[in-house]
């Protein structure tokens, strides 16, 4: 195990799948002479040259676009949008033209393409620098869409995703890219899509929480194991497809579930969660399923409201004690 | 194909069936025609016939178990055909379940042993075993003692089911008292730990609640339906269709129809007379005798004609009232299971002869529980007679959706005053049960003048 920042392991995905295959490219804004916005693409440019490693103008919907216009001729782009709320800007693409093609086109078109890039809110920036886009793109039949929470499934899932002969949507977090945590150096280390990961153990409450919800989820864990409670963690990796199974084998054995999701709670990842849950293991729940979320407004600019907005640990322990009626 | 048989309405007041027996087996060839069971129906047994050819797939219910009108009760189609997706889909209440299914690819593979029933595995009684599919009795929505719903858990509600435990005996300790895990299994420990208590004498159990065998200790506020003698306390019998009927419908008229009831002494002497001689002529030329019921029938039926409101219905849901251009006379009749009122119609049309003889069939038939809806179906006005049990008079409900019936109370011999003498007489009493929105108190009153001039003057009743 070697310990990588995560945007370093990201890099290693995206050199070691590029080394692989000639046909994959790296297209985004700032990618190539500026080592990318968030420094993820760094080297990348000399390493690969400029045939591979690609500066666009500032138009999402055109380099989306064209993107998808190379993956339906064979070739693999992996489209770094700077961050995902400048995606909207390719809305049409990204929803519309990549998960269709092959369904339109009755087989006849692969569109293995990856959109990449910082998604969520990150501090103080503002109403329209801080959205959750997971609720949006995993409504859009045809698009799976992958959200990791450490270094070494940020690594793993890549991969994992520029092999894919459909488009992914990856979602990363600006507030990430420089943790630092173990990787596997096993060679040519992939995750599957779709696949869950029980991060911690216990019997009484389980946590649901991806992103950077999942090291809130962590906390709360440790906070709830001080007052005698186990909470079992499972980050879903993958919101779409979701790896349900494991969540609900989970609450079969706790009875009690807590998601947390910082979008908005309205049509959220969080939802979908509750509801597959309810349908299935209905008659193991001993309590409502609660959720950690940020409120349904846009997100604040001032630091204490953002601190307000943003689901926390204490939060998400005080809803793990009211499913365990030990309020 | 498939094709799934469903519990046919066979009346018009039918909500639902029993399959009281099945007179074809699984496996078994039928055609169209064919008798495939006896249904029960509220009225009477109606056979139910196969409309179409093949194979009686599957008896998706049991003998004797009720269900309402277009739910599933049996798949006919071609051997070895796999209906599980008719099947699994038959909301049955807990029927099929009740035989083991076997699994439809095993079908033609019979040399093999028969198929082991699928057994749902022993769910955990904590909740944190795998996951089965969930229990397919639907879980009551149980209330306490003051009839409100009870709250509790879904996982609290499985495990209270999985121990036959009654919410309302467990205190729940979760938000506004619902009933959680912890409850229900804090309350099992406390039952098993404690000692095989003396039964302490108990309200009388209501008839709906199960009887709990075990008293339990530890909530002594919380009622209990044990009672300590309960196997001598009373004998149950299921309701049947034919009581749910009753039931519903008189329940039904008492409470929406207004009652009220004009009671009429008949002076029956000329009647007794006339019937004497007609049945003098009968007797001679081979015809059916005519009772004084039959009189009365007749007499009713003329009347009717005269007062339309009271050969009426009253039709809220339509905004109307129906006056009834035909005269349909139920006449109830006492049979072993409760009672039925088969039809006679167009009764004001007949001769006093063909009402006797119609009468006597329909009775018979009725007792045999062999009539046709058709035959006690669309009476417009109804009669009682109970004078044969020396009743001398009585009230009765209405049998909706008419607006009145005529309740007939013994002939008694008793004295009356004639030109100032006290003379023996034969007089009946009838009560009549008027609905007010329909027949207002004047109304009535002439009608039962009308029909008690009929009888006084029975020669008219044979105009």
């Amino acid at each position: 195990m070697a310990t990588l920042e995560f945007r370093t392991a990201l890099r290693e995905a995206m050199t070691e799948e590029m080394e692989r295959d000639d046909d994959i490219f790296l297209i985004g804004e700032e990618v190539a002479e500026y080592d990318g916005a968030y420094k993820v693409s760094k080297g990348m440019l000399d390493h690969f040259g400029s045939d591979r490693v690609i500066d666009s103008p500032i138009s999402e919907l055109g380099f989306a676009g064209l993107g998808i216009g190379a993956a339906m001729n064979g070739l693999r782009p992996i489209v770094e949008f700077m961050t995902f709320n400048f995606s909207f800007v390719a809305f049409d693409q990204v929803i519309n033209n990549a998960p269709n093609m092959r369904y339109m086109s009755g087989g006849q078109f692969d569109v293995p393409i990856v959109f990449r890039g910082p998604n969520g809110a990150a501090g103080q920036l503002g109403a329209t620098h801080s959205n959750s886009t997971e609720a949006l793109y995993s409504n859009i039949p045809g698009l799976k869409v992958v959200s990791p929470s450490v270094p070494d499934d940020g690594k793993g899932l890549l991969k994992t995703a520029i092999r894919d002969d459909d488009p992914v949507v990856f979602l990363e977090s600006e507030l990430m890219y420089g943790m630092q945590r173990e990787v596997s150096e096993e060679s040519d280390y992939t995750i599957p899509i779709g696949s869950a990961r029980v991060a911690r153990e216990g019997d009484d409450v389980t946590i649901v929480a991806h992103s950077k919800s999942y090291h809130i989820a962590m906390d709360a864990a440790e906070t709830l194991e001080e007052q005698g409670y186990e909470a079992e963690v499972i980050d879903p990796r993958t919101i779409k497809p979701l790896d349900i199974e494991t969540i609900v084998e989970s609450v079969v054995k706790t009875n009690r579930l807590v998601v947390i999701d910082e979008s908005t709670p309205f049509t959220s990842v969080a939802s979908e969660i509750t509801h597959q849950v309810q349908d299935r293991a209905f008659d193991y729940l001993d309590a409502p399923i609660l959720r950690v979320t940020a409120p349904d407004t846009p997100a604040p600019y001032a630091p204490n409201l953002m601190d307000e907005y943003m689901p926390g640990a204490d939060e998400t322990v005080d809803k793990c004690l009211r499913v365990l009626y030990a309020e | 194909m498939a094709i799934p048989i469903e519990m046919p309405k066979l009346s018009d007041t039918m909500e639902e069936g029993v399959l009281s027996a099945w007179l074809v087996d699984e496996g078994e060839e039928v055609s169209a025609g064919d008798v495939l069971a006896q249904v029960e129906t509220d009225k009477a047994t109606m056979d139910l016939e196969a409309f179409d050819e093949g194979v009686l797939l599957k008896q998706v219910i049991g003998e004797g178990d009720a269900v309402p009108i277009g739910e599933l009760i049996a798949v006919i189609g071609e051997a070895g055909e796999d209906i599980s997706d008719l099947v699994d889909d038959a909301g049955g209440d807990g029927a099929a379940a009740a035989e083991p299914e076997p699994d439809p690819d095993a079908e033609e593979a019979s040399a093999e042993p028969a198929p082991e029933p699928e057994v749902e595995p022993e769910p955990e009684p904590s909740g944190d075993g795998q996951l089965s599919e969930r229990t397919p009795e639907p879980v009551p929505a149980e209330t306490d003692a003051e009839g409100r719903r009870i709250k509790a858990s879904p996982l609290a509600r499985r495990i209270a089911q999985e121990h036959d435990l009654e919410l309302a005996q467990v205190d729940g300790s979760g938000p506004e008292g619902r009933i959680v895990r912890r409850d229900v299994e804090a309350h099992i420990e406390a039952q098993e730990a404690a000692p095989a208590p003396e039964p302490t004498p108990e309200p009388e159990p209501t008839p709906e609640s199960e009887p709990t065998p075990q008293p339990e200790p530890s909530v002594p506020e919380a009622p209990s339906y044990a009672m300590p003698d309960e196997e001598a306390a009373y004998e149950s019998e299921n309701i049947s269709q034919m009581r749910k009927t009753i039931a519903r419908r008189l329940a039904e008229s008492k409470y929406s129809a207004p009652h009220y009831y004009l009671t009429v002494d008949i002076d029956v002497e000329r009647a007794i007379e006339v019937r004497e001689d007609l049945n003098e002529l009968a007797e001679e030329q081979g015809r059916a005798k005519i009772s004084f019921n039959d009189f009365i029938t007749k007499a009713c039926a003329l009347s009717l004609h005269d007062h339309p409101y009271v050969n009426a219905a009253y039709r809220p849901d339509e905004g109307e009232i129906h006056k009834h251009n035909r005269v349909h006379i139920g006449i109830a009749v006492a049979i072993d299971e409760g009672l039925i009122t088969p039809v006679i119609r167009d009764a004001d049309r007949k001769g006093l002869s063909e009402l006797a003889r119609e009468t006597r069939a329909l009775a018979e038939r009725a007792r045999d529980r062999d009539l046709e809806p058709e035959e006690f179906e669309g009476a417009t006005f109804t009669t009682s007679n109970l004078g044969m049990f020396g009743i001398e008079e009585f009230t009765a409900i209405i049998n909706p959706p008419n607006s009145a019936i005529l309740a007939i109370g013994e002939i008694r011999d008793t004295p009356v005053v004639e030109d100032g003498e006290v003379v023996p007489g034969k007089r009946m009493k009838v009560t009549l049960s008027c609905d007010h929105r329909v027949v207002d108190g004047a109304k009535g009153a002439h009608f039962l003048d009308t029909v008690k001039s009929y009888l006084e003057e029975p020669m008219n009743l044979l105009l």
